[in-house]
């Protein structure tokens, strides 16, 4: 595939980056974890200012898909989601946790450190409400691309480390930020190996706030006493 | 943090306060005081000074040629001790708006390479940057970044058949496109989450907001269509950026913008309650003001005076708790009847006495009628039919439901008319229009029509597609600002959950 690739992630901050043949050309990184709808407009454009490049010089959107708590998660799939239908090109989804595990794994290769599914790369992310999204890697596929094999999941800290000790692993980890870059190079090493990226949905992995009203009783809940 | 500065245009006596700042503020490359002066006195000029207790504390300048569709920023300088309270911005905003009254399409500015701060100020201005001088900056030998700001369509560009604008709607729980050619309707697609609310009893506020990203794909697919136009021919984008649920107002503003940048168009952020008002245009070609609004909707219920569309719109009321149409759907779940309230009651009200209960009025008492009089209030009438509907069931009374749907919505309906006619009346304008779900109710629109007749005032009741939260109504708002020749919206807007009314646009 030619032309560029834009890549937006709102799942933690604003990242947003161009690519051209694998290769990072311009990038905005606003770590601000609030704010996702105020940014994303500017960041866009400014990659495409930076690069020099009109917006339909575009050939394909990457998007991450979360996991993420909720509303920052959605202003990036509904950008990513529009800037595609406006220049009619694909849309990828990619789990953003992926990009963490791509550069971490490749961090772990160059220092020569084995990788499986019994000594695995652990990454999680902040889910709010003293939760963590996490995933387990067993390394990189011949394409390029992390190999998750357990998660994207939510639990309490406390969970996860039970649960891996229960498994009998004790995980690499890395404290690597998000980037759209490496989200744009996950959606490649897909292509590649010829993984189905088209599911554009969020990966909430919670069900809304919302309580059922009681079971109605015919006139409700008594107002007087 | 409050403003302790004062801005107002320069003036040539300024001349010597603006060159002391000139050589703290550029110590290397200052302009000399020649310069300076032919710049406060050129025509083609106009510059801004600040002061605080009689101090200036900063300037800036705009330089835009007659006949030339281009402005430049000249110089923007703010004292050391005035930095990060927002004066900077404030001088950008304000030549921003003089450059566009003067007839500019583009402003052009040039930035040090090393300001990130500066360059980071124009950006979430809007201005991108578009080309690198290198050594510009003398005799430091430092990079220039040139930066460039749309401004919107010019003189001729306007003169040109009708705008198309398209219009997203994500407020609520409708995600409505709308396709506009200038003031007439091409496309009006709607899809709706209410049907997920269902089992809740109301809007939650979150599944509302999951829905809006599901639909956007689809919608906008069938607005295309339903317009027969491709993406290519919009000229510009509008946006709901709010009053409403904010996580559903952020899915519209994150689309809106990608589309956009993608489209390479301007973008417009409007007022949804201002929108209600403003599709009438699409019915009647224009809006007739002043008039009076009343919109009323299941998270809405305003009074509005409205002298004029873009420019001069006033909350007269609101209600002080309940939204009438949430008020609906307590009552109709009190009952016993399903989600939404409004229509269940409605059809059970058909065959009830709206006169067997006198249910109260919320805020007609004369002494409520002087602090309140435009203020609804529907949660005292909520309390009190639940209270009614318990006394009868102790007492071993059969309850008549449509007796009580009836008299409720009397009750409701009352109000809401009676402090609309009163608003009419009282301001002298004889003009009413209706926006908003609850307009749906037969009763409403009945009174409504009698007491409007009764009082010779001119009642406006838009198509119900239109009265219901819709991104139509949106993209004729945008239409009527593009129109009249406004700045686009900077890229930098968020979405405010309470916009007030009196924010018909939001620039920055």
């Amino acid at each position: 595939m030619t032309g560029w690739t834009l890549a937006i992630d709102t799942s933690a901050g604003t990242s947003i980056a161009l690519l051209q043949a694998g290769k990072l050309v311009a990038s905005c990184e606003v770590a601000n974890n609030m704010k996702h709808a105020e940014t994303i407009g500017v960041a866009i454009a400014q990659v495409l200012a930076e690069a020099q490049i009109r917006p339909s010089a575009v050939g394909k959107v990457v998007v991450g898909r979360g996991p993420a708590p909720y509303t920052g998660l959605r202003v990036g799939l509904a950008a990513g989601i529009m800037f595609s239908e406006a220049v009619a090109v694909p849309a990828l989804g990619v789990v953003s946790l992926d990009a963490i595990a791509m550069d971490a794994l490749r961090a772990l290769a160059v220092s020569g450190q084995t990788v499986s599914q019994d000594k695995p790369l652990l990454v999680t992310a902040d889910a709010r409400r003293s939760e963590v999204y996490w995933a387990l890697y067993s390394g990189l596929s011949k394409f390029g691309a992390p190999v998750c094999f357990v998660g994207p999941a939510v639990s309490k800290p406390a969970d996860l480390a039970a649960e891996l000790e229960s498994r009998g692993i004790e995980p690499h980890l890395t404290d690597l930020p998000l980037t759209a870059a490496s989200l744009g190079l996950v959606a490649e090493a897909h292509l590649l190996a010829g993984v189905d990226d088209s599911d554009l949905s969020p990966l909430y992995l919670r069900a809304p706030d919302a309580t059922m009203p009681k079971a109605n009783q015919i006139f409700g809940k008594r107002v007087s006493s | 943090m409050s403003e302790n500065f004062a801005v107002r245009p320069a003036l040539e006596t300024d001349l010597d306060s603006i060159m002391k700042l000139e050589h703290s503020s550029f110590s290397t490359d200052a302009w000399s005081m020649s310069n300076m002066h032919l710049e406060l006195t050129a025509h083609h000029t106009f510059y801004l000074v600040a002061e605080s207790a009689g101090r200036l504390v900063g300037y800036a300048g705009l330089s835009k040629l007659q006949g030339s569709l281009q402005a430049d920023i000249q110089t923007i300088a703010v004292a050391n001790d005035f930095r990060g309270l927002g004066l900077g911005r404030k001088l950008m905003k304000m030549l921003i708006v003089e450059a566009r009254r003067l007839g500019a399409t583009e402003l052009f500015l040039e930035v040090r390479a090393d300001n990130p701060v500066a360059q980071g100020l124009y950006a979430s201005l809007g201005f991108e940057q578009i080309d690198l001088r290198k050594n510009y900056y003398r005799p430091d030998g430092i990079d220039a970044l040139v930066m460039r700001l749309n401004l919107g369509f010019s003189d001729a560009e306007l003169s040109r058949p009708e705008p198309l604008v398209l219009g997203i709607e994500t407020s609520c729980d409708e995600t409505g496109i709308g396709i506009v050619r200038g003031s007439t309707l091409l496309a009006n697609v709607i899809s709706s989450s209410m049907l997920e609310h269902v089992r809740f009893g109301g809007v939650v506020p979150e599944v509302a907001a999951r829905a809006h990203l599901e639909a956007l794909k689809p919608t906008l697919a069938k607005a295309l269509a339903e317009a027969k136009i491709t993406m290519d021919e919009i000229d510009a984008i509008a946006v709901a950026n709010g009053p409403g649920l904010a996580g559903a107002l952020m899915v519209g503003v994150g689309a809106a913008k990608a589309l956009a940048v993608a489209l390479d168009k301007p973008i417009y952020a409007v007022n949804h309650l201002v929108g209600h008002v403003g599709v009438d245009i699409l019915e009647r070609g224009e809006l007739e003001t002043p008039t009076i609004a009343l919109l009323v909707s299941g998270g809405h219920t305003s009074l509005l005076l409205v002298r004029n569309l873009l420019d001069d719109v006033e909350l007269l009321g609101e209600t002080i708790d309940d939204a009438a149409g949430e008020a609906f759907d307590k009552v109709a779940r009190l009952l016993g009847l399903a989600y939404p309230g409004g229509p269940e009651i409605d059809r059970v009200a058909a065959v009830g006495d709206p006169k067997a209960i006198r249910f109260p009025r919320g805020l007609m008492l004369p002494k409520d009628m002087e602090k309140n009089r435009y203020n609804f209030s529907f949660s005292g009438l909520k309390t009190a039919v639940a209270r009614w509907v318990e006394a009868a069931v102790d007492r071993g009374d059969e309850v008549s439901i449509p007796d009580v749907a009836a008299s409720f919505r009397e009750a409701v309906v009352d109000v809401l008319v009676s402090k609309a006619v009163a608003a009419c009346l009282d301001h002298g304008v004889p003009r009413l229009l209706l926006g908003g779900g609850v307009i749906a109710n037969a009763r409403l629109r009945q009174v409504a029509e009698e007491r409007c007749a009764a009082n010779g005032i001119e009642l406006r009741i838009p198509a119900l597609s239109l009265c219901t939260d819709n991104g139509a109504m949106i993209a004729a708002l945008g239409a009527q600002l593009v129109m009249a020749g406004r700045l686009p919206s900077a890229l930098s807007f968020g979405a405010d959950s309470t916009l007030p009314v009196t924010s018909v646009q939001t620039l920055f």
